[in-house]
């Protein structure tokens, strides 16, 4: 719609991210490269998700069950590389801590492991939002919109920008909490990511419908809202527990 | 809050280096993106411009071919290019072997003074055109002028601020980068993929100029004269143990002069930017002919990741036991232990991304994961081979394997599920 719209789009979808970025992440080199591999992985599993469906796309039915297939099977494979992350970020840390004992650094702290794990979650959320949102902002830079009739009361740039928001959310905060889950074996917090990542996919399935958009988008925001509040719970819980646990020791 | 701060872990200060070479290849990435974005939006290219240049000698194409004779020509383009590379690199080990240094730095200062004022000017009148802005020609002349004196300066001398030398490297290579962009679409691909199957052969194989080079520079103790970027070094506190990654043990046997050490860095950029343009001569010299003719020149050397020393001295003398002394080509490290990069590598990449903004923003993000990627891995295999390795291979061939993944698997998908709004 001019330069303007298109910028402030790509602020809508990203500017969350981009402010915790140059708080928390840009701080320390290293969450930066976290970010980028984890940014790269995602790509790769999307780019193999696409090979996959490649050949059955455009779809020529209307009817949503080919579409919730994708929607399952995109969902499953990324909870997979989910679980796959986590062993290399094990690995890491062990790495990590092995290099600390022998330049006599103090090992990593809990909050160390958590900024990885929140960098590596926001390295999904931007590739979400990148791949899913900017790079279609192309076209919004110029002096027209577009409208898509499933969803016609606003421009799809807008509407895609709040829904990138939404899983930009959801994507970094999950993956703290299921790291967190890994790391004290913790079921409740391991299930939580795929349980939460699933729904807001099936949700968007509500799109699908004509006006279904003002239903989907809502709930899609209430998965967010609840993936904050538990990672805050669960951050929160986590580093009182482990400062009850320091002044015990001393 | 708490009674003593917690000792900073090694996550503040992890991948330091790394993050100080990824920093300016995305920004020189990024201005050729824009550039490409700004100027090129409107133009149809393949068929509007018959670009002659010597990338182009054996075939020009247009966009009425058929795909096959695109292939062809592309091919031929890109083996002629390589030729003129390989004899001009020889031409360069000759020089060098001869200890001509003081001709190859004259001409260095001479080729940016042609990129930064004859190329830098070109592009500066097509963005006043693009974007109307109000200027007139004195004020254009005078200001270019600075522009490139300083320029000059900062390749050539040493005592430039290091800030000011690094943003005009990068702004050579986007300059370069850009101008590389406008040959035609099969020559510009091709081109990349010979470029970087040229550096591996270049580097690895026993009788490649550039590995001739690098022997030549560890015999005689040098530095090999060419435009390279350097990072700035990452002083280290003292009490490292001797750590996993090689460059922090070279930085701890210096950690106790921190005064040669930081004398050291200074002027590192003299002698390493100083004394010869690797290839910058050869662009020089295509440009000077093809301004007539509007060719550009080919960055032969500008290709050619350039190397250098990595002198691990642990005594306090100026000048280590060359025995110590180990070139990596490429991506290397500087004898204060910052990264050094290669100016050709600084272009090629930006060339295939700026390629890739030419046709969608999607494959640009793309790709230049795909290229942070080659550079990160070459970076680690640096750090496990310890020997001469060159950069362009690995990000060049990802770049363009996930330029093609994107535009023909990644794409379509990507749409199809925006337009149903459905995401994941």
């Amino acid at each position: 719609m001019t330069v303007a719209a298109g910028i402030g789009y790509a602020l809508l979808a990203l500017g969350p991210s981009l402010s915790l970025f140059v708080a928390v992440i840009s701080r320390k080199p290293f969450l930066t490269l976290t970010l980028l591999s984890s940014t790269l992985v995602w790509l790769m599993s999307l780019i193999a998700l696409s090979a996959v469906w490649r050949a059955f796309l455009p779809f020529k039915t209307a009817t949503w069950w080919p579409y919730s297939l994708l929607i399952l099977t995109s969902v499953a494979l990324q909870e997979a590389l989910r679980l796959f992350l986590w062993r290399v970020n094990k690995r890491m840390e062990e790495m990590l801590d092995a290099y600390a004992d022998r330049v006599s650094k103090p090992r990593l702290y809990i909050t160390d492991k958590m900024q990885i794990a929140l960098a590596g979650g926001m390295g999904h959320g931007v590739a979400h939002a990148v791949f899913f949102c900017i790079s279609l902002l192309t076209p919004a830079f110029g002096p027209a919109t577009y409208y898509v009739e499933k969803c016609s009361k606003i421009p799809f740039f807008l509407v895609s920008a709040i829904m990138a928001l939404a899983f930009v959310t959801i994507h970094t905060f999950s993956m703290v909490i299921a790291f967190n889950g890994y790391s004290e074996g913790n079921k409740k917090d391991q299930y939580f990511a795929p349980v939460v990542h699933l729904a807001a996919g099936l949700f968007t399935l509500a799109n699908l419908v004509s006006g279904g958009c003002v239903v989907g988008i809502p709930l899609l925001y209430v998965m967010a809202i609840v993936t904050l509040v538990h990672c805050g719970n669960t951050v929160w819980r986590r580093l009182t527990d482990n400062r009850s646990m320091e002044t015990n020791l001393q | 809050m708490e009674q003593n701060p917690r000792p900073k872990t090694i996550l503040e200060t992890c991948g330091e280096e790394i993050i100080r070479i990824v920093t300016p290849v995305s920004i020189c990435m990024l201005l050729v993106v824009i550039l490409v974005s700004v100027l090129n939006r409107g133009s149809s290219l393949d068929d509007g411009i018959s670009f002659a240049s010597m990338a182009t000698m054996a075939y020009s194409e247009s966009s009425s071919d058929s795909i096959w004779d695109k292939l062809k020509g592309a091919l031929l383009n890109s083996l002629v290019f390589v030729a003129v590379v390989t004899v001009a690199t020889f031409l360069m080990v000759l020089l060098f072997y001869l200890k001509c240094t003081k001709f190859l730095k004259y001409y260095m200062g001479f080729s940016s003074l042609l990129v930064l004022g004859f190329m830098g000017g070109e592009i500066a009148i097509f963005l006043i055109k693009a974007s109307s802005f109000p200027i007139d020609c004195f004020t254009f002349a005078v200001a270019l002028y600075n522009f490139t004196v300083v320029g000059v300066m900062a390749v050539f001398m040493s005592r430039m601020a290091i800030f000011v030398t690094q943003a005009y490297l990068v702004v050579i290579g986007v300059l370069v980068a850009y101008w590389f962009t406008l040959l035609p679409e099969w020559t510009t691909w091709g081109l990349l993929v010979a470029m970087s199957l040229y550096d591996l052969a270049a580097v690895l194989l026993p009788g490649g100029p550039l590995r001739l080079l690098v022997e030549l520079a560890m015999d005689r103790d040098e530095d090999i004269p060419a435009l390279v970027y350097e990072a700035r070094p990452v002083i280290s506190d003292a009490g490292l143990g001797d750590g996993v990654a090689r460059r922090r043990v070279w930085r701890e046997g210096r950690g106790d002069f921190d005064e040669d050490q930081r004398l050291r860095s200074d002027r590192l950029p003299d002698s390493s930017l100083g004394s010869y343009l690797y290839g910058e001569s050869q662009s020089a010299r295509n440009i000077v002919d093809a301004e007539d003719g509007r060719a550009l020149g080919g960055a032969s050397e500008l290709a050619a990741p350039l190397m250098q020393h990595i002198n691990i001295q642990m005594n306090s003398l100026e000048n280590a036991a060359s025995s110590d002394n180990m070139a990596l080509e490429g991506i290397g490290l500087g004898s204060s232990g910052a990264i050094k990069l290669g100016l050709g590598d600084f272009i090629f990449y930006s060339v295939l991304v700026g390629r890739a903004a030419m046709y969608d923003f999607m494959t640009v993000y793309a790709c230049y994961l795909a290229v942070i990627a080659g550079l990160g891995i070459t970076l680690m295999l640096l750090a496990f081979y310890r020997k001469a390795l060159p950069a362009l291979p690995f990000s060049v061939l990802l770049g363009v394997l996930f330029y093609l993944l994107t535009r023909l698997l990644l794409e379509t998908f990507v749409v199809q599920c925006s337009m149903n709004l459905l995401m994941f």
